[in-house]
């Protein structure tokens, strides 16, 4: 599959400053290692490429409809509690679906507990778009802040 | 004369220690001791010369009283201000001020099961032509303005549960918990919906908004574990869930008061960000045992420790040293740091000696290489 782009990627993208290169790399990936979520024909796929974590949501045919990222390492999900509530995505690798969780997510040396869509066969977590780019974001900020 | 002209100016190189150790918990650092957050509301006026009736009458002239009077108490490098029944005015509650209390409604809105059903969700654009938005304008504004270095913006749902009841009424709102389930649940669910447009104006405004919720009334003396789950727990989760959407966040402040002596648990599925700090009130009569919040939240937040707020009005500083020191030395190690409060909000008329007692106590037990 080759990963294409719309006009909305390609302008979210240079707002983000990420590289079509890049994303192309994490669609290929994870299309290769059938690591994605999926719904409703779109699929996220993520990798990390240097300092930062890539996101890709892209249809069927390869078309990437969004991208983002975030500087956090994605650690292993924190049990929080036996029910909970169900994403709206499913992990392609164990045809699971993945729920509203908690993950550890580490930076600067730190590591502490955010919000994540986890699977729960594999643990695999997944930070969305909404988050990366806003209350993820303002915590790394707050994090080089603190640290400073 | 603005209030800013009735302070000296701010120490700044206290600030800078302060802000440097106020950091610990989050990044993991070891500087100076344990803080000390006493919940601080009122006092801070009262401490100052006025009355608790000024400090929330004049949102402005209470916040500048706490950011001086931290210095005094070597306290947090930052300021917060707040009353427990936000929006209510929004929802048609008669808000009015009182010589002893913060403002409280003095009617309830909705009466009938009809009134549920008809009461509107204000909308983001309504809140900031209402009175609690503005209100935070005002004096974030006036906060930006004379004392920056202490600004944070927050936003307060405080306690869901807490403040649907006061729309109908505490008895018929706990009455409705039994015999009519999906009004009660509907009335929660429009005051979590009026907390997050609160929530969401604050960050689009200020580019973040710590959120501060509240589980109060929901405790064991009124509720099991299972209504805490389903009337609080769930709201709470939806106000944050539903903020963090709107880019709210990433700070949170969970606020879990009155006895909790099982019902705590049920906070375990709470959200959790890289930025939050938990807080329980009481087990039955007794302060929360800090060796329980450290094992159940220990690794997912910031813990803050407990002294029985009844003990900050008692002229005994050697009890609430005592007491603040056991607490400390339960929570020091926590793995996501560990801050040392009162249960809840500190009494107006806290005596300085309590307050003097709990950083010596952060001093003498929570200071960093010293254990
Ligand atoms: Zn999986």
């Amino acid at each position: 599959m080759e990963a294409k782009f719309s006009a909305n990627a390609k302008d979210v993208m240079s707002k983000r400053g990420l590289k079509e290169a890049d994303i192309a790399d994490v669609v290929n990936t994870a299309e290769a290692s059938n690591r994605k979520l999926f719904k409703d024909g779109v699929n996220l796929a993520k990798k990390r490429i240097g300092e930062v974590t890539m996101y890709a949501v892209y249809d069927n045919n390869g078309e990437v409809q969004t991208a983002y990222s975030h500087r956090m390492v994605l650690g292993e999900p924190v049990k929080t509690t036996d029910e909970p509530d169900l994403s709206d995505w499913t992990c392609k690798h164990c045809n699971e679906r993945a729920v509203i969780g908690s993950a550890n997510m580490s930076y600067l040396g730190v590591t502490r507990t955010g919000p994540a869509i986890v699977c729960p066969k594999c643990s695999d977590v997944w930070i969305e778009e909404y988050l990366a780019t806003m209350t993820i974001a303002a915590a790394e900020g707050l994090f080089e802040k603190k640290k400073a | 004369m603005g209030y800013e002209e009735l302070f000296p100016p701010y120490n700044m190189e206290w600030h800078a220690h302060a802000t440097k150790r106020f950091a610990n918990p989050f990044v993991g650092e070891k500087y100076d001791r344990i803080d000390v957050d006493p919940v601080m509301l009122s006092h801070a006026a009262v401490a100052c010369g006025y009355t608790i009736r000024d400090f929330y009458e004049k949102p402005e002239l209470g916040i500048h009283c706490l950011a001086y009077i931290y210095q005094l108490y070597d306290l947090l490098p930052v300021t917060h201000w707040f009353y427990a029944s936000p929006w209510l005015a929004e929802l048609g509650c008669k808000m009015v001020q009182k010589d002893t209390l913060p403002p409280i409604p003095d009617s309830t809105p909705v009466e009938t099961l009809e009134d549920v059903d008809k009461l509107e969700v204000p909308s983001e654009e309504d809140l900031r032509k209402g009175t609690t938005y503005p209100q935070y304008q005002r004096l974030y504004e006036y906060v930006q303005k004379h004392i920056p270095q202490t600004f944070v913006p927050i936003s307060y749902a405080f306690d869901p549960v807490g403040e649907a009841a006061a729309l109908c009424g505490v008895e018929n709102f706990i009455m409705w918990t039994f015999t009519e389930q999906e009004a009660a649940h509907k009335l929660l669910a429009k005051f979590t919906q009026t907390g997050v447009n609160g929530a969401l104006c604050t960050a689009k405004d200020y580019g973040s908004a710590m959120l501060v919720v509240a589980s109060v009334l929901a405790n064991n003396d009124i509720f099991s574990d299972e209504a805490v789950r389903e009337y609080s727990v769930k709201y709470m989760r939806e106000y944050v869930d539903k903020s963090f959407r709107g880019g709210a966040g990433p700070q949170i402040f969970y606020h879990c008061c009155g006895n909790q002596e099982t019902a705590y648990k049920e906070f375990d599925n709470l959200v959790w960000s890289p930025f939050t700090v938990i807080h329980v009130g009481y087990s039955g009569r007794d302060v929360f045992p800090t060796e329980t919040l450290v094992k159940t939240f220990g690794n997912r937040a910031t813990c803050m420790g407990t002294v029985d707020t009844k003990l900050l009005i008692n002229p005994n500083p050697k009890a609430v040293y005592d007491q603040a020191a056991k607490q400390i030395v339960a929570g020091r190690d926590s793995p996501r740091g560990f801050l040392i409060g009162a249960a809840c909000e500190c009494p107006p008329y806290t005596l300085p000696a309590n307050i003097l007692a709990m950083t010596q106590a952060a001093t003498d037990f929570g200071t960093y290489g010293k254990w």
